[in-house]
């Protein structure tokens, strides 16, 4: 068979859903039959109208829609929800069939679909239509109460399509979510040249839609189960094997609103990049994230903060006490912020969310706090595809994303989120409390700098009304001072240096070699370094562990 | 187009059918005979079959929200009643009319 025939025979027409298109390579087959089956509000209905009604906007292609399970007119208000112009397309491009049999109507005996056939001949061949949708023959055809006759009609209703030249979608219901069970569709599938199944599932109380293509005759086609949602404007499918170009990799570095931090960074994140701060609740991660946001502003950037489950004032509120102001830039439209309840909606429906923000608001930056929350909704597995395409989204649209990541387990030690999203992020900060001396302070790790050198230091994390800085540890002793005894480590040192002037040539040589050391950063050439290095290399963790044991 | 099979009679109390077939598909063939056999048994001097072939006039069929072939209407005596099927369950056909069905046996 030649390349231009076998094109011939697989022609397609896209069904106007990017994701959609993605797992059938292109869309339906054209002048086929394509099946879409699933249980009671899967979306059958919605997906199949969507296609004609994306086909009439964008092409103008004429269509048919035959209802014969809900009032045609029903069906036809329904799409007005998704911001469609039915009255509109309706006028030139959509007829609908009102096909519910009225209550009524007394059955005696066989019937056949060849009157309607005919009919809808006429009036397909009247008006030019391409396209012409069946929906929930399942409902008329039952009727017959005769699984052979039911399969004849069907199989009637297939040859009339490729008789005419015609795109035929046909919705059917079946039970329990498999095609399997419908015993008396069980052909179905066979007949089609495509088919596809709808289901909905229920984890931990939240529902989540899904498709899969079971078959597509003479086409390549996503075996796997993608996930969809219905929203605002209709059918979305999460296909995660969209091919996207490559974004050329950023070399400008952004600051990370903290200016300590930076210097550990080597000079912050580099754009179009992820970052990952993770931590046990009260770290600060919200308010890292705050800062990383308000530098961006403060350039002139446009961003994006979506909290869950914290209100966008109070964040504003709490930022205030960090010398952090949002509030000029969430009035200016520079900085949006969003708000969202987790369990209001499924993982995927967040997602769909998140990327529908993040074309409204065209951000530079984004922050999402905490990613974690995602976790909680709809099943590990499926939240974390979505936290994945979360990043990839981002990193897709060369905006530069933090994540923030909440760890709830008792072990501080234990450095993995619950997302498993710390393998794909670019650079990975940690936070964490230690405890010493009846004292809790933050302590601020960097984990991973993807691309770019950083410091191994753990520093100290402080909160003040004039902002946020990062304070070096001491080692003395073995341990790691931090907060009071830091600030009196810190006291000693200044007294001596003034003191004795020996002292500060001592300190002049070890920076010396220190800067001759091409392996230390340059946040370890600070001048404010650190007097002793002896201990630096042993982990804050090795030191709380020894404090706990103690008390 | 379509044809009028008039038995004449009483135009008052007269019982006007239509039915709307797919040409010579079985199931049309099939309830025509049935709606004869049924009108000439019941209502012999007082009947009136009008007969729609869609397959002829299939845009009448789209106006008219006749969805299966065969459809059998009764228009007259009121209210309109649709039968849909080839009318083989006369039982179905009679209640339907609102005919005793003990006057089969």
């Amino acid at each position: 068979m030649s390349d231009k025939k076998r094109a011939a025979l697989l022609e397609k027409i896209s069904s106007g859903i990017e994701g959609f298109d993605d797992i059938t390579a292109g869309g339906l087959p054209r002048r086929h039959t394509t099946l879409l089956m699933g249980g009671p509000g899967c979306g059958k209905t919605v997906l199949a109208l969507q296609i004609l009604v994306s086909g009439a906007i964008s092409h103008g292609t004429p269509a048919i829609f035959v209802a014969f399970e809900e009032n045609a007119r029903r069906v036809s208000a329904n799409a007005q929800a998704f911001g469609w112009d039915m009255p509109e397309l309706e006028k030139k491009h959509l007829f609908f069939v009102d096909a519910c049999m009225r209550a009524d109507v007394v059955k005696s005996g066989a019937f056949d679909l060849t009157g309607l056939l005919a009919a809808l001949g006429a009036k397909a061949s009247e008006m030019g239509a391409q396209l012409i949708v069946f929906d929930a023959i399942d409902v008329l055809l039952s009727l017959l109460h005769d699984p052979a006759a039911e399969c004849r009609e069907l199989f009637r209703l297939h040859e009339w399509l490729a008789e005419h030249g015609l795109t035929g979608i046909i919705t059917t219901k079946i039970e329990d979510g498999k095609a399997g069970t419908a015993q008396r569709y069980g052909f179905m599938p066979f007949m089609a040249d495509c088919a596809v199944l709808l289901t909905q599932r229920t984890t931990d109380r939240v529902t989540a839609r899904t498709m899969r293509v079971l078959k597509y005759r003479g086409s390549p086609h996503v075996l796997n189960e993608v996930p969809f949602v219905i929203g605002p404007t209709g059918v979305e499918v999460g296909s995660s094997n969209g091919v996207h170009p490559e974004p050329q990799p950023f070399t400008e570095r952004i600051s990370s609103g903290v200016e300590a931090l930076d210097a550990m960074l080597c000079d912050g994140f580099y754009r179009g990049t992820n970052i990952l701060i993770t931590g046990s609740s009260g770290t600060g991660k919200t308010t890292l994230a705050g800062a990383f946001i308000e530098a961006a502003c403060r350039r002139d950037e446009r961003t994006l903060f979506i909290s869950f489950d914290e209100n966008s004032r109070d964040i504003v509120r709490d930022l205030a006490t960090v010398n952090l102001d949002l509030a000029p830039h969430l009035a200016s439209g520079l900085l949006r912020m969003e708000s969202v309840r987790t369990e209001s909606a499924s993982s995927e429906e967040h997602f769909m969310r998140v990327k529908r923000l993040i074309t409204e608001q065209q951000p530079r930056c984004v922050a999402i706090d905490p990613i974690s929350a995602l976790a909680r909704v709809g099943g590990g597995l499926a939240a974390r595809a979505v936290a994945e395409r979360l990043i990839y989204l981002c990193r897709n649209a060369g905006v530069t994303a933090l994540f923030t990541s909440l760890l709830e387990g008792i072990d501080p030690h234990l450095e993995t989120t619950s997302l498993h999203v710390s393998t794909i992020s670019d650079s990975w900060l940690q936070l964490s409390y230690a405890l010493l001396d009846g004292e809790r302070n933050r302590a601020l790790s960097i984990i991973k700098s993807r691309g770019s050198k950083h410091s191994n230091q753990q520093r100290e994390l402080i909160f003040s009304d004039t902002g946020i800085t990062l304070a070096e540890l001491y080692a003395a002793g073995g341990t790691m001072l931090m907060g009071t005894l830091r600030m009196e480590k810190e006291k000693a040192v200044e007294t001596s240096r003034n003191h004795h002037e020996i002292d500060q040539e001592q300190r002049e040589t070890v920076q010396t070699m220190t800067e001759g050391d091409p392996r230390l950063s340059a946040a370890e050439r600070d001048p404010r370094k650190r007097t002793g290095g002896t201990a630096k290399k042993k982990p804050a963790s090795a030191k709380t562990g020894k404090l706990g044991k103690s008390k | 187009m379509s044809e009028v099979i008039d038995a004449g009679g009483h135009p008052n109390g007269a019982y006007v059918f239509r039915i709307y077939l797919a040409g010579g598909a079985p199931n049309s063939v099939r309830a025509l005979a049935n709606l004869y056999a049924i009108c000439r048994r019941h209502f012999p001097e007082s009947h009136r079959i009008e007969v729609v072939d869609v397959l002829k006039e299939p845009l009448r069929a789209l106006a008219e929200a006749i969805l299966v072939t065969p459809t059998v209407v009764k228009i007259s005596p009121a209210p309109e009643q649709q039968i849909i099927g080839n009318l083989s369950e006369e039982e179905e056909v009679l209640r339907a009319l609102g005919l005793p069905q003990k006057e089969i046996q």
